[in-house]
């Protein structure tokens, strides 16, 4: 029916209780990461040192999600930056920042490892496999591990990752990074 | 040789500011670093270097950077390693850190490039640095 397909904006606005300071979904790119990005430094004068965290587990998340997403903003013939989908939380003790996006299957296992490696490692252990990360000379790589490690430093809690299985070629991939206030 | 200068932007995909003299061997990168494509910007900031070390000439290396991504800080590790190479091989290297002294992410930064470089930095802090 016609009106089944009326998009209810009212409810979606606020099934998002007051909490939710950033929600997005889309393509990663430049804009959408400026817009997002100016909008948290503007948190910053209420609380420079989480806010500022918040601001740097953001831009991890975010580039991962352009660089990485198995899936794409297509426009045309032109494939643009991956896209996923982005929620910051503002819980009063903490704030959340939680990211998802379609992972090919083949490219889970290894993402699932790290995490789960990270999880182990104290601040002291996370510095040490960075600097080990850092030191392998691979130019190409574009550091997408040393981003995991770093969020877990940044953020001084465990990486919380949660896998939907969507069909035999792809997952969706949810990040969940806490950060204290 | 000619200096290298590049005007960086705030607020637009940061690129830090450049300033390499060729006369004076002082060379500042300053601001924040989260570019789209961090390894062509850094690789032309490396070849600026190598070019620069031929002459011999002594060299400070300033950072003033606030805020640089994960992608940055490899880059930036090639450039601590190339000073490192360059006073193990006889040039004379100042390499100076200034950072925000509220910002304990960043002095373990610094502590772990210096760890993994072998190379001295000294970490200044600096107050202009700080994030408003």
């Amino acid at each position: 029916m016609e009106q089944n397909n009326k998009f209810n904006l009212v409810e979606y606005h606020f099934r998002s209780q007051h909490e939710v300071v950033v929600s997005y979904k889309g393509p990663f790119d430049k804009d959408a990461m400026n817009m997002i990005g100016n909008y948290i430094r503007g948190l910053i004068s209420m609380n420079p040192q989480a806010s500022k965290k918040v601001f740097k587990v953001f831009i991890e998340l975010a580039q991962n999600i352009a660089q990485y997403s198995a899936e794409k903003n297509i426009i045309g013939e032109y494939v643009g930056a991956g896209v996923g989908s982005l929620v910051i939380v503002d819980y009063p003790e903490y704030y959340q920042v939680v990211t998802g996006n379609l992972i090919d299957n083949e490219d889970l296992g290894p993402v699932i490892d790290k995490c789960e490696l990270i999880n182990t490692l104290d601040k002291e252990g996370l510095r040490k496999l960075k600097r080990e990360q850092l030191k392998q000379n691979d130019y190409e790589r574009t550091g997408a591990d040393i981003g995991l490690i770093q969020l877990a430093i940044t953020s001084d809690n465990p990486l919380d990752i949660e896998v939907k299985p969507i069909d035999q070629k792809c997952s969706f991939f949810t990040i969940r990074v806490k950060i204290n206030k | 040789m000619q200096n290298l200068e590049i005007k960086g932007s705030h607020g637009d995909y940061d690129v830090p500011t450049v300033s390499f003299n060729a006369e004076t061997g002082v060379c500042e990168l300053k601001g924040e670093s989260y570019l789209e494509k961090t390894a062509e910007f850094y690789d032309r900031l490396l070849a600026w270097l190598d070019e620069y070390m031929a002459g011999g000439k002594p060299i400070t290396f300033n950072f003033r950077l606030s805020y640089f991504n994960t992608s940055s800080s490899k880059r930036i590790l090639y450039i601590l390693l190339k000073l490192k190479e360059y006073e193990d091989n006889g040039g004379q290297v100042a390499t100076n850190w200034y950072y925000d002294e509220d910002d304990t992410d960043m002095e373990e930064e610094v502590e772990d490039f210096r760890i993994i470089s072998n190379l001295e930095i000294n970490a200044i802090p600096d107050s202009s640095l700080r994030w408003e």
